[in-house]
């Protein structure tokens, strides 16, 4: 059974209460970069980068990173390289970068995602905003700003919905079998 | 029914009929909007001292119950109607808005063309007073023009002592300025554990309270009338602890950090202006009652965002601090009365002290 834990609102306010945060963190957004991790994480990223225009009037970068070939996890190490990232029009050397994702696990993605980074330029800083927590970190990684944490056991799933390729907004815990339909 | 008077201290007499306490008073005079609410708005300690006319033509159809106060004894001083209704009916009605009128020795007048009298007060610039009379003579206009209004308002109505309000959650330290009660039960409803204090505590004795969030009330009159150690404590606290102020305690959190306050050309008292929520242009409805505003050119962009304006007459409505978790509304968010709409700001304080709170 699909139990819905955070309905569209309160996606919504989680995702504005992040922007806060991140002008907060980084005092002021004149030297931000966002790079959303594909593919869920891009809409997020678009999504912040949304508030960050309404509030300050300053078109922040977008990025998008795929990282799907990268993981360790998914198949055999194939070097990470500069080309999973697309879209990014500005260079991130000096740049504060902020990571978005939507579910942050092990924290196998998110290393990937800082290799593919990393190979690009050399950030100031790297931040990590993610929609949900779930826990189970298999690598020394944490978020810097968290939308909701949500404690899972390991044969549950969490499903992240955005309006953008699903039709609406919700984040749901689903056991495994469900997850694979 | 027995004739009385609403006589204004620019000369103007109106002819009515007395419900309510039979008393004398005088006091400030506005004018109220709101079509539902009005046993929150009279006995919402932000009318303190006032005299509240009230736009909508009948008033009093649903008597006065026990959930809706908004503190324990109300303090305005006179409720101006058109018509007051004869029968309240309410499932929750315990009285009749006369009989609690007369238990709280508040007059009453009704019979009164609210709506000549509100475009006289939109149109006055500044504050004016009234007087509700037996006999509208000289002597009468005598005493009003004689009467001086405390500008100390806070000091009549906030709490003198320290109070809890239990709960099982955060550590909520709310500073009292002449609360509404309703934000007591937003909090409560989010299962925090609530202290009240007094406004004129140190930063220090709040602090060792060890809160994991701190709200500035509400409150009555001239937020520049409070002695300055207000500001000084504000600013000390806003750089520890996350922080929400509503109605004067945005004021006073805008003061704090160098803006300026202003009276507002028109005051805002109701709820029907759209205040746009800037970061997801977001419209919403929230009950109002302004007579000051946060100057917009008075304020430092490097040190406070503009969140909220309203829609109406471009007021700001919401002001957050850059570099702290510290953030503060004009309008009630607590619904008390008013759209529910609003109360999600409550939700964003509690996840904000919470978020804070792991990390601290």
């Amino acid at each position: 059974m699909a139990k819905e834990v955070v309905d569209a609102m309160a996606m919504q306010r989680a995702l504005t209460r992040i922007t806060y945060e991140i002008i907060e963190r980084n005092r002021g957004i004149s030297n931000l970069v966002l790079i959303g991790v594909k593919t869920r994480g891009v809409f997020l990223a678009h999504r912040i980068a949304t508030r960050l225009h309404q509030l300050e009037d300053t078109v922040v970068p977008v990025g998008e990173l795929d990282v799907s070939e990268y993981r360790d996890d998914v198949s055999v190490n194939i070097p990470v390289s500069k080309d999973a990232i697309s879209n990014l029009t500005a260079p991130i050397t000096d740049k504060k970068v902020v990571l978005v994702d939507d579910v942050l696990y092990t924290g196998r993605t998110i290393r990937a995602a800082m290799d593919a980074i990393m190979d690009l330029g050399r950030p100031n800083s790297i931040n990590l905003a993610v929609l949900v927590d779930r826990g189970h970190r298999e690598l020394p990684i944490r978020a810097d700003f968290v939308g909701k944490n949500i404690p899972t056991a390991q044969n549950e799933h969490i499903r992240v919905s955005v309006e953008e390729v699903d039709q609406r907004d919700s984040v749901e815990i689903v056991t495994a079998d469900e997850a694979t339909k | 029914m027995t004739e009385r008077y609403l006589i204004l201290s620019d000369g103007t007499t109106y002819k009515g009929q007395a419900f309510g306490s039979p008393a004398t008073t005088s006091g400030n005079i506005v004018f109220n909007t709101s079509v539902t609410g009005y046993q929150e708005i009279i006995t919402d300690p932000i009318y303190h001292n006032q005299i509240i006319v009230f736009s909508t033509p009948t008033i009093g159809a649903v008597g006065v119950n026990h959930e809706s106060y908004e503190a324990i004894l109300p303090t305005a001083k006179g409720v101006v109607v058109r018509e007051v209704a004869e029968v309240s009916t309410n499932r929750q009605r315990t009285l009749s808005l006369d009989q609690f009128l007369r238990f709280n020795n508040i007059p009453g007048i009704s019979g009164i063309d609210t709506r000549q009298l509100v475009r006289k007060l939109r149109t006055h610039v500044g504050p004016l007073n009234a007087s509700i009379v037996d006999v509208a003579d000289e002597h009468a206009f005598d005493q009003l023009n004689a009467t001086v209004l405390t500008n100390q308002q806070v000091a009549q109505v906030a709490t003198p002592r320290p109070y809890a309000n239990p709960g099982m959650g955060h550590n909520i330290v709310v500073i009292d300025f002449g609360l509404k009660s309703g934000i007591l039960r937003e909090l409560a409803v989010r299962g925090a554990n609530v202290t009240v204090m007094p406004y004129l505590t140190s930063a220090d004795a709040i602090l060792n309270l060890d809160p994991d969030g701190i709200v500035l009330s509400s409150g009555p009159g001239d937020p520049r009338n409070l002695p300055v150690s207000v500001l000084t404590m504000i600013k000390t606290l806003e750089t520890r602890i996350p922080m929400l102020g509503i109605g004067l305690g945005h004021e006073l959190f805008a003061l704090a950090n160098d803006a300026t306050i202003e009276r507002l050309p028109v005051a805002h008292q109701g709820m029907n202006h759209p205040i746009r929520e800037i970061i997801t242009n977001r419209i919403m409805y929230a009950a109002q009652a302004e007579e000051f505003g946060v100057d917009r050119d008075s304020i430092d962009r490097n040190q406070l965002l503009i969140t909220h304006i309203d829609l109406i007459d471009r007021s700001i409505q919401g002001l957050r601090h850059r570099d702290y978790p510290a953030f503060s509304v004009q309008f009630f968010p607590d619904a008390a009365p008013g759209p529910w709409e609003a109360t999600q700001v409550f939700d964003d304080f509690i996840e904000l002290t919470g978020t804070r709170g792991e990390q601290r």
